[in-house]
């Protein structure tokens, strides 16, 4: 099953905001679409974005069925511009004041190679990563959760999430190929709403 | 989003005193609806069961005691 609903991205070389489709329920045919537009520039550049080894296939195959798992898509220019897969079980809060309550949490997000400030040397779209988060915390207060999000960032993305984002920086965790873990509050994340 | 929404079913359940408490518990403890709260447990039921039938066993740790059990589920 698949939702479509209008968000916006900002198309960098016009700077204007435009009409885009955020996809509830990426299908195996869209994500086939993915590798083939993504996978060649990806492999063309050598320094490219900490995510581009991601296997987009493999991860919709492996949560395919789960009611546990979303994944997202934003299609622009009838391309795909980003991708995310969220859980919505089994992941509660670590912020001592929260600890235990559930929490949405991004398993992975990605922008799609030509929109990577590290992989394009004219980057086409901005606010993915923007749209994304706003999308896992309309999720989170959907399921009764107050907008709270996780997620462990690549260290390309950390100043993304706690600057851009304002979410709260939890350390590194040791458990989780040393990545830095981050969490949105139901406060922090009706600022970032507005 | 929205659209799921809508396609929503309704259905009615029948629990035991015992079974309800246990719902009304779980719902403040974790400040969720208890409609929220049987959601969460369908969604982690039906991804231990996928698991656990691909082989996988569930175990949990006292890091404490530095101890494993194996959890049974049906």
């Amino acid at each position: 099953m698949s939702d479509r609903s209008t968000v916006y991205l900002k198309n960098r070389a016009r700077g204007q905001l435009v009409e885009a489709a955020l996809i509830d329920g990426v299908t195996l045919q869209e994500i086939t679409c993915v590798e083939s537009s993504w996978r060649p520039i990806s492999e063309h550049n050598s320094k490219g974005a900490e995510h581009s080894h991601w296997d987009w296939r493999e991860k919709h195959e492996a949560v395919a069925g789960l009611i546990a798992y979303r994944m997202f898509g934003i299609e622009c220019d009838s391309e795909m511009q980003g991708l995310m897969l969220v859980s919505t079980a089994g992941h509660a809060c670590l912020i001592p004041t929260r600890r235990g309550r559930e929490l949405v949490y991004i398993d992975f997000v990605a922008s799609a190679p030509w929109n990577s400030i590290a992989t394009a040397s004219n980057p086409r779209y901005s606010l993915v990563g923007r749209v994304f988060v706003a999308t896992a915390i309309r999720l989170s207060q959907e399921e009764g959760f107050r907008g709270r999000i996780g997620l462990h960032s690549l260290p390309q993305a950390e100043s993304l999430y706690a600057a851009n984002c304002g979410m709260t920086d939890l350390g590194i965790d040791r458990k989780k190929e040393n990545l830095r873990y981050f969490e949105m509050t139901p406060e922090q994340a009706e600022v970032y709403l507005r | 989003m929205a659209e799921r929404e809508k396609d929503r079913k309704t259905m009615t359940l029948n629990l035991t005193e015992a079974e309800m408490a246990a719902l009304e518990n779980l719902s403040a403890a974790k400040d969720l609806s208890k409609t929220a709260v049987l959601r969460q447990a369908l969604r982690l039921y039906q991804l231990v069961d996928a698991r656990l039938s691909r082989g996988e066993t569930l175990y949990f740790e006292d890091k404490g005691k530095k101890n494993k059990s194996e959890l049974m589920v049906l």
